[in-house]
């Protein structure tokens, strides 16, 4: 399979995990940022906040609850379509023979064959590969920084829009391709076409334009489940297992370290005040900025989603800017109203998914691959937990990769073949 | 996007647009129109703009209905006679499916 646009795209930004509230602000409650006095207008969520008169300590306390309260929340928010996405991409994989099909097929970034005699040759050949990979990665970030910094927007803009066209209407229609001929149907062209090309068309619209939010969110998992699907079909078994570690290393150093690609940024954004790529974001929830009869003006109260990075690497897709909506949305002078919600970059939905789908294609049975799937659950827990308290970017890959990959091999090595022995001999524990 | 936090002017612009966008071959695009603007066409209390938002997502259906209609009846046929057809039918299809029936 010869390269594309998207897949060049997939390396520009490392996932990042961010909450939607200003870094500013210490508390997980949107209003807290509203400098207006006449805040917790009608329409404000946060009913139980209004109860309270008592001293700081007790503001202090209820704040601190009600922010793990809503971090529990976010969890299941993104609970949800992490899962999504994850049973489309194992369902794919169980049903679908096309994905696991061995071919000699390889993308570029892995130009290292695997069909190696030695065992030591062939871990050559993945480090090699894994190498090659993450330096592309590396590169595509850095470029992305240096045409963010020096706001080349139209030129990310249409490159991201090549990306979903390319990934909107080619890979699904690759993909439909599969699924009828593995389920023995006859489909015609005009059919097809009338499908593909609503398909497309309706996701452009609403991933870079305007559209339902459940829509917007569906076609992203969608897209990412796609993603997944090429990786795992074009990467070769231990090059996967290798780059899987070496990107979540990547993140972490990314997203972290100061001189980091994404770290710069998050940085460069939140001095512009402007949102970071509202492309290649999951965002759970809807934001909303306060609505000032002067729009220009309306950023100085910018709070939520704008201070977001968008984390994730791959699919360039652009949800619709949410400034631009909500500033034209509200008329002059209305109380800030928000609703925080968690963002997750789409890289991530990919490579949790890819984790998990390889685990279905080659692990031992379904006890590897629902190990896999809890492990990666509990470290974006675990991460949305360090979310809570920290409140700032952070990278979501690499507690849910080290403890995916713990958890494949230990389950296909040892617990599989201790449950075989088990159930063989009849022994019940 | 939370069509209630958007006013009534922009909803009216956003549902004749997407109802003006299906006439592109796209009876998706006048579902999404149907279904999300179903509530503020017929639901929602009496507001200015809803008596034109109304008339869209009517017509939004009404293309939809049309779409689904002609889909259906081809899809039929073409199930039906693809092995009848020899050559063109072949033409026609993206899958063939293998085996004897």
């Amino acid at each position: 399979m010869t390269t594309s646009d998207s897949e060049e795209d997939t390396y520009d930004e490392r996932s990042a995990l961010m909450s939607s509230e200003t870094p500013p602000v210490p508390s997980y409650q949107p209003e807290q940022s509203d400098p207006d006095p006449s805040a917790q207008g009608p329409v404000s969520r946060r009913a139980k906040r209004s109860g309270r008169g008592a001293g700081p300590e007790a503001e202090l306390d209820e704040e601190e609850e009600l922010t793990l309260k809503y971090g529990a929340k976010h969890v299941i928010m993104l609970f949800i379509p992490v899962t999504l996405c994850m049973v489309v991409v194992v369902a794919t994989i169980k049903s679908i023979g096309f994905y696991t099909e061995k071919t000699n097929q390889r993308l570029i970034y892995t130009p290292f064959s695997e069909d190696e005699v030695s065992v030591g040759r062939r871990l050559l050949n993945s480090f090699l590969n894994s190498i090659v990979m993450i330096s592309v990665i590396v590169v595509m970030t850095i470029f992305l920084v240096m045409l963010y910094k020096y706001r080349c927007y139209k030129f990310i803009h249409g490159w991201l829009i090549l990306s979903s066209l390319m990934l909107l209407f080619w890979f699904s229609y690759l993909y439909l391709g599969e699924l009828f001929k593995n389920y023995n149907m006859a489909m015609d062209f005009p059919t097809v076409g009338v499908l593909i090309w609503n398909f497309g068309a309706v996701g452009m619209i609403c991933i870079h334009w305007k559209g339902p939010l459940q829509l917007q969110q569906a076609y992203l998992i969608i897209i990412s489940a796609l993603m997944a699907l090429v990786f795992i079909k074009y990467l070769p078994e231990w090059s996967t297992w290798v780059i899987l570690g070496a990107i979540s290393i990547y993140d972490l150093v990314a997203v972290l370290s100061p001189k980091g690609p994404l770290r710069m940024l998050v940085e460069t954004a939140q001095e512009r005040n402007e949102p970071i790529f509202p492309a290649l974001i999951y965002s759970s929830g809807m934001a909303w900025m306060v609505g000032m009869a002067n729009p220009a003006e309306g950023r100085r109260q910018q709070s939520d989603a704008e201070a977001q990075e968008a984390g994730g690497s791959l699919e360039a897709e652009d949800s619709p800017d949410p400034p631009a909506g909500a500033q034209g949305a509200c008329p002059s002078g209305e109380d800030q109203e928000e609703e925080s919600g968690v963002k997750l970059g789409l890289g991530d939905f990919i490579f949790y998914s890819v984790l998990v789908g390889k685990a279905a294609a080659t692990g031992g049975d379904w006890n590897t691959t629902l190990a896999c799937f809890v492990a990666i659950l509990i470290g974006l827990c675990l991460t949305l937990l360090l979310l809570a308290i920290f409140k700032k970017a952070l990278p979501a890959l690499p507690i849910s990769i080290a403890f995916g990959l713990v958890f494949y091999f230990s389950t296909d090595y040892l617990v599989q073949p201790f449950m075989d022995n088990l159930a063989t001999n009849q022994y019940y524990i | 996007m939370n069509l209630e936090r958007v006013s009534n002017e922009e909803k009216l612009g956003l549902c004749r647009k997407y109802y003006l966008g299906g006439f592109a071959f796209l009876p998706f695009l006048w579902l999404v129109n149907v279904v999300w603007f179903f509530q503020d066409a017929f639901i929602k209390p009496a507001y200015t703009e809803q008596l034109q938002i109304k008339a869209y997502v009517k017509r939004s259906g009404l293309g939809l209905a049309l779409w689904v209609a002609v889909l259906t009846t081809w899809i039929t046929i073409y199930q039906h006679y693809r092995a009848q057809w020899g050559e063109v039918g072949d033409s026609l299809s993206f899958t063939i499916p293998l085996g004897i029936p």
